[in-house]
């Protein structure tokens, strides 16, 4: 058995806008409603974000459980520990994926005792009804997790969806292949409406399926637009507030809530815009996260960065959303619910394919940190490298290599930790990397 | 006459230099060890004495390093690679690539021709890309550290090693003892080992001409020696290695005191 310890005392982060400190809130909100359908019996799914399926689980009524929030959650309130703990008490590796880990450790513990572990952050990881894998190219831990927390959960099915998109070749125009990937993605979604109705007892509403898929292009309209805004100098808004704002993008797709959200996100923007109200009282860099998940328990560097006068008016991570209207296709003219969903899907990860193939030796990742460096104004890039990540995160070094062969050397700082595990992580010496980063600017402004 | 003070409190080696009109007076090292704070009182203590000059003579200090905020004397704190720069180009103003072997790091930086620092790297937190690595293998072979560099160029039959990691090649080394093999051979295989990794970072960085080599690890001549035949180029390396970081905060130290004084006569 793990034993339980204690929590290191968090530090809490000083959002810039009105809008990110009321992400708390709303998250905890989030977790009791789970907690709530739970007691009403509800069907409950545990889920993954990025996952095509936000629109058609809301149609049929059942409460998302998002895994990896819970692991975040965790790791933000500097709790994961004995979950991590736990799992490798179950012969899980360290070097998995630490999101995976601490919801296996969770499930393991929750399991044994029959009820939540002692002192479960904001209530716990409940007991789902189904768990909706989502193997993809972006993360290949999805294919496994419930897999894995089926040996706790026999009981519990699973249905794990594929959802490829056609990869980058610079010798080909994916749109020869891209029919494929959508007619695949659709069979996949189809297989899961039928999972869905198999295992609630009851019928998908099209209808309004349909309405929530509108729902969420306008949505993905209004967060581009409302992003946007932050391109103005001083910057109205950080990427440490965004790793708040991302709740509604990733947890809170094809609900009124989201869109609400940033219209009043968006209206505050453009207030601090007028009253050239920045993050910061004198904005001297602007930085552009430019990939990797962020470190949960330390979002306290956010701040540390805005006292040296450093700002994030961009980051590529969590901004999972293009505008609807800038895709090379019109995608209002696609009814089917499945299809337009897959479309969106394939158009998303395509988006800055074109771009790249326009530039010899380029890459549609690289393509989108020159845009936001272009557009944003941006004096240097920072990554973090979180070492339990093994899909997404090791391209960012190569990125950065990348960037400087094909564009222009622009000045960079990778962070090390990981997004839960704070054994990862050293203050000090993140600190005194983001003091010598700090310095690195000032040298190649002047 | 105008003093100052360049105080570096690292994670494993403190170092203090002194300076006057430019020119080092004097300067001190010793162990870091466990209190920061009466290390750096006490390194500073030792570098005045021997330039017979006590701490009120001193017109200016810059504290840097992993402990500067224990050098409460310090008029300054300035972060370490703006020192390193700095202390660079004074002694090599031909230098725009650093490799500074630290205790707990390495770190690679470019540097203009005003000794400013326009990119760097550093060494994952592990030991395996600094200087505790050599201190972990010294400690197996039960040889002084100071000897490692002069032993290890005696090999002529350089022992492969599997791992980059510290831990693990510490067991590494006991087993080749075990089978028979030379102390110099393990250590010119981990000289190896750990010039690869450096490699790694320089190459991230970009390697530029000239290219120095500073820190505590640059006293390991045998290290230097695997590191130039990695990168194939021939390294700088300044008569005491390790005070470059003290040296550079001497020098901010100096400017400092310099236009505190312009000011002055300006105010009055």
């Amino acid at each position: 058995m793990t034993e339980e310890k204690k929590p290191e005392e968090r530090k809490k982060r000083r959002t810039a806008t009105e809008a990110a400190s009321r992400i708390g809130p709303m998250v905890k909100a989030m977790v009791g409603e789970v907690m709530q359908a739970k007691e009403e019996k509800k069907p409950i799914a545990y889920s993954f974000i990025c996952c095509c399926y936000d629109e058609i689980i809301r149609a049929m009524d059942i409460v998302p459980h998002w895994v990896e929030n819970y692991a975040g959650i965790c790791g933000a309130k500097r709790d994961a520990q004995r979950f991590l703990e736990r799992a490798e008490a179950e012969n899980f590796s360290r070097s998995l994926c630490t999101y995976a880990l601490c919801g296996l450790g969770f499930d393991a513990w929750r399991e044994e005792l029959g009820e939540m572990p002692p002192e479960s952050p904001w209530g716990g990881q409940v007991r789902p009804t189904m768990m909706l894998g989502s193997g993809q190219m972006l993360c290949d831990p999805r294919n496994k997790w419930f897999q894995a927390a089926q040996h706790y959960m026999p009981d519990i099915p699973v249905y794990d969806l594929g959802l490829p998109w056609p990869p980058y070749e610079s010798d080909y125009d994916y749109r020869q292949v891209q029919d494929y990937y959508v007619k695949y993605i659709v069979e996949e979604l189809k297989g899961l409406v039928q999972f869905l109705e198999k295992h609630t007892g009851k019928k998908m509403d099209w209808e309004r399926l349909n309405q929530l898929v509108e729902l969420t292009d306008k949505t993905w309209n209004l967060i581009w637009e409302t992003y946007e805004l932050r391109r103005a100098v001083p910057s109205p808004m950080g990427t440490g507030d965004a790793m708040n704002t991302m709740v509604p993008i990733v947890f809170m797709m094809g609900t009124q809530q989201a869109y609400d959200f940033f219209q009043d996100l968006n209206k505050e923007l453009k207030q601090k815009i007028a009253n050239k109200e920045g993050e910061v009282p004198d904005e001297k860099y602007r930085l552009l996260w430019g990939g990797g998940l962020p470190a949960w328990f330390a979002l306290g560097d956010f701040n540390y960065f805005n006292s040296k006068g450093a700002v994030f008016p961009v980051e590529t991570t969590y901004r999972m959303i293009e505008a609807i209207y800038n895709f090379d296709m019109d995608l209002t003219k696609v009814t089917d619910p499945l299809e337009h969903i897959a479309w969106r899907w394939v158009k998303f990860w395509t988006y800055w394919h074109d771009r790249a193939r326009k530039r010899p030796g380029s890459h549609p990742d690289v393509e989108r940190l020159i845009k936001y460096f272009e557009d944003y104004k941006i004096d240097g890039i920072v990554m973090h490298e979180a070492f339990s990540c093994r899909s997404w995160h090791p391209g960012l070094i190569w990125q950065l290599n990348l960037l400087k062969k094909v564009y222009r050397d622009i000045p960079s700082l990778v962070l090390e930790s990981d997004i839960v595990d704070i054994s990862s992580y050293n203050e000090a010496d993140t600190r005194a990397r983001i003091d010598a980063f700090i310095d690195t600017l000032e040298a190649v402004k002047r | 006459m105008v003093y100052v003070a360049g105080v570096d409190i690292g994670s494993v080696f403190s170092k203090v230099v002194v300076m006057a009109k430019g020119e080092i007076v004097s300067h001190h090292i010793m162990p870091s060890g466990g209190n920061y704070k009466l290390t750096a009182e006490e390194v500073a203590k030792k570098a005045l004495t021997k330039a017979k000059l006590s701490f009120k003579d001193i017109d200016y200090i810059v504290a840097t390093g992993y402990g500067a905020a224990n050098a409460s004397f310090a008029n300054e704190v300035v972060t370490d690679l703006s020192c390193q720069g700095r202390g660079v180009s004074y002694l090599f103003p031909s230098v725009r690539t650093v490799i500074d072997i630290g205790g707990q790091f390495t770190r690679v930086f470019r540097v203009n021709e005003r000794g400013k620092v326009t990119a760097f790297l550093q060494s994952e937190k592990c030991a395996a890309g600094s200087g505790r690595f050599l201190q972990v293998i010294a400690k197996v072979l039960q040889i002084d550290l100071k000897d490692i560099g002069k032993l290890s160029l005696k090999s002529k039959n350089k022992v492969d090693f599997n791992t980059g990691c510290a831990v693990f090649a510490e067991s590494e080394a006991i087993s080749r003892i075990a089978e028979g093999a030379l102390k110099e051979d393990i250590l010119a295989g981990l000289h190896r080992t750990l010039a690869a990794k450096i490699q790694s970072l320089v190459e991230r960085v970009g390697l530029e001409p000239d290219c120095a080599v500073v820190g505590g690890g640059a006293k390991d001549i045998g290290l230097v020696s695997s590191l130039e035949e990695s990168l194939a180029s021939k390294l700088l390396l300044p008569e005491e290695p390790q005070i470059v970081t003290a040296l550079g905060a001497a020098l901010l130290a100096e400017e400092k005191a310099a236009s505190i004084k312009v000011t002055n006569l300006k105010g009055g």
